[in-house]
């Protein structure tokens, strides 16, 4: 591209807008990323929509879970009439249902929202309580209504963020093989004789081989019953994001055991909760903790590795099984893991000391157990799962 | 045929074509540019959807030595770039012991011809039309590379603290592929353009069968095809750990030819389904749905 380059006109308009647009969908998106992509533009030229498309693709886009945002968000801006029908339609009060409109993720959802609201500000004011997604007090009410939903933009931004910022402080354990450090139980002699002749012959230093660490794998096992119901989406978004890199497994439990390991296993965390919402069929049902146990022993008891394993156990022990079989399926699985860690939202009930059968079992076998009372904010539940780990 | 000579998507598509690369638009697209703009491209994707093998038809479409670095866990600058040849070092200096100064010894054996080429120096230095460069499986080497890795992607040059800087006459065409077996930094990501490598679709899928293995009979193509595929697609994938790639696939092709298969049948697949799938679960997990696997397509 050269400067005064008449062609550039209206379409670096657009691009520079579009680029905005994916930087509030949470892409990462710098200047030097918004040129190269306008100068592949004008390489290409408009005539293929779809050679268009795979331009800016190639040159905006650097993570496989953004594509599918990224094809919406092209489908929308570069087809604006259609698009302010569409979001208008969504921008209507629920109640009406009427006019389906494509199905987006809530990501792209929210970051057209900012568009249109500027273009016909006026209009859309009145009605935009919805895609409020801040996770402020009232979403709570939302997030009960539309489990498992795609995140929307600002919740995908807090899980990402926070995710990086509290790290789950894993237990780690040495490992066999070694990497080479300062101080450490064996000399690198091969690294040794390298330097040497390096150096012509001189030792000057002695680098040490110390044996590198690994973090142990988990076992997950979270709670998706009736009164786990409010958190069991944003928990999963946030433990597969801040697990991502360790070895774990991933069981959801209500009436029943469900594996989500198969949806755990996409990076993209829309995708995640969609296949997890396609597995878990008694959402929001009862509790039966020593069953799900149980069928945990019975069919997928080498998910435990060689005593090696943490388990995470979320639920707040309000079991509906007899306390006898929950006590010794405990006892299994205590047994066969390094250490269980329960972690314990005591939502709706502020004097509850864990008396109930299920949670006086759960307690005597917990090596580690954190109760929460109020858990109204994402950022609590991630810091109080640091905590717990750190235990 | 020269880069020059690559003038559009199109011609590009029908290059790589003419080489036995299948490659859909859009790869094709990502390609185009990164030749033209000179900027690396980094391909991730699931194992055997043909990374690494665009690299090699790029370096026969553009007749470009291929230079391959393949990453691994731990590697080092003197692995990837270059080493001196301490060996060679120490026999002048000791050849020349009493008859030459320190400096003038030191000048001696920092010489180019003690310099070991490692793939990204030899990438660099490759005369007219210049190299090729793959950096396979970027992601198993660790992050202190990924940091080294960057003057080479943002500039095309690297330093070497006896010699100075050695800038490539001649970019190299540079290619990275990652199995995402972890998320690369965003200094490299920035440097380069992003191609995500998805299993083709059926068709695309029926033609590199048709191509790589031309003895499997029309009907025996198809149906490779249409088991692959449904392998991948939703009711099936999720019980499976993993799904086979295009790589896969036309092993299979070769391995149901090599049995003189015509035919699909339960029999056959259970038999040869170890180049499909490499793990015991999902051997047991394929049994039960094979019948709904070979079913024919509803529109067939």
């Amino acid at each position: 591209m050269q400067l005064g380059d008449a062609r550039v006109g209206k379409m670096a308009d657009n691009i520079v807008g579009f680029a905005r647009t994916l930087r509030r969908a949470g892409f990462p998106m710098d200047s030097e990323r918004i040129s190269v992509a306008l100068e592949s533009a004008l390489m290409i030229g408009l005539e293929e929509k779809e050679d268009f498309r795979a331009a800016l693709e190639a040159t905006m886009v650097c993570r496989q879970q953004d594509l599918e945002v990224f094809e919406q968000l092209f489908e929308a801006y570069f087809r604006n009439p259609e698009l302010t029908q569409q979001l208008l339609a969504q921008l209507l009060p629920k109640t009406t249902e009427a006019a389906p409109s494509p199905k987006r993720r809530a990501r792209a959802q929210e970051a057209l929202a900012a568009i249109t609201s500027s273009n016909s500000r006026a209009r859309v004011e009145e009605e935009s309580v919805d895609f409020d997604a801040a996770m402020t007090a009232s979403d709570q009410v939302r997030l009960r209504h539309a489990d498992f939903e795609s995140l929307s933009a600002s919740e995908f931004k807090l899980v990402q963020r926070l995710a990086s910022e509290i790290p789950l402080p894993w237990p780690r354990v040495p490992a066999r093989r070694t990497q080479r450090s300062r101080a450490g139980a064996r000399v690198d002699w091969a690294h040794t004789l390298r330097e040497c002749a390096r150096l012509d012959g001189e030792l000057l230093s002695l680098p040490y081989l110390a044996r590198r660490t690994q973090a142990l794998p988990v076992l997950i096992l979270i709670d998706v019953s009736g009164s786990m119901e409010r958190y069991a989406r944003l928990m999963l978004a946030f433990l597969h994001q801040s697990t991502r890199g360790l070895a774990r497994s991933v069981y959801a439990f209500g009436n029943q055991l469900t594996d989500l390991n198969s949806a755990f296993r996409h990076t993209d965390t829309d995708e995640m909760l969609s296949t997890a919402n396609a597995l878990i069929q008694d959402f929001a049902g009862g509790t039966q903790i020593g069953h799900s146990l149980e069928q945990l022993r019975l069919t997928r008891s080498r998910q435990l590795i060689g005593r090696r394993t943490v388990v995470l156990l979320i639920t707040d022990g309000l079991d509906t099984g007899e306390p006898s079989d929950l006590s010794q399926e405990l006892a299994w699985l205590k047994r066969n893991c390094r250490s269980l860690l329960w972690l314990n939202p005591l939502l709706r009930f502020e004097h509850y000391a864990p008396i109930a059968g299920g949670a006086s079992v759960l307690q005597k076998y917990a090596d580690g157990m954190l109760a929460i009372h109020d858990l109204a904010h994402l950022e609590d539940l991630a810091q109080s799962l640091a905590e717990l780990v750190k235990q | 045929m020269s880069q020059q000579s690559v003038g559009s998507v199109q011609a590009l598509t029908e290059a790589l074509a003419s080489v036995g690369y299948l490659a859909e638009r859009r790869l094709a697209t990502a390609v185009y540019l990164s030749l033209t703009l000179q900027r690396p491209l980094l391909l991730e994707g699931e194992p055997g959807v043909g990374k690494t093998e665009l690299a090699k038809a790029l370096s026969k479409v553009l007749q470009r030595p291929l230079v391959r670095l393949q990453c691994y866990d731990g590697m080092e600058q003197r692995e990837a770039l270059y080493e001196w040849n301490h060996a060679a070092q120490l026999m002048h200096m000791r050849a020349q012991q009493d008859r030459a100064t320190p400096e003038q010894l030191e000048h001696a054996i920092y010489q180019e011809k003690y310099l070991l080429r490692r793939p990204m120096l030899q990438a660099l230095q490759t005369p007219a039309p210049g190299a090729v460069l793959l950096i396979d499986e970027v992601d198993r080497a660790d992050a202190p590379f990924e940091a080294f890795l960057l003057e080479y992607l943002g500039e095309y040059q690297v330093s070497i603290p006896e010699l100075g800087t050695v800038r490539a006459q001649i970019p190299p065409v540079t290619i990275l592929t990652s199995n995402r077996t972890r998320d690369l930094n965003d200094a490299v990501k920035r440097r380069c353009l992003y191609h995500w490598m998805d299993y083709p679709d059926r068709e695309r899928e029926l033609s590199i069968v048709r191509q790589s293995v031309p003895q499997a009979s029309e009907a025996l193509a198809q149906q490779v095809a249409n088991f692959v595929e449904r392998l991948r697609s939703a009711p099936f994938a999720n019980a499976l750990s993993r799904s086979p790639g295009i790589a896969e696939s036309v092993e299979w092709a070769k391995a149901l030819v090599a049995l003189n298969t015509l035919q699909l049948d339960p029999e056959v697949v259970q038999s040869t389904v170890g180049i499909l799938f490499k793990q015991r679960e999902d051997l047991a997990a394929l049994e039960p749905m094979l019948e709904a696997l070979l079913a024919p397509a509803p529109d067939a």
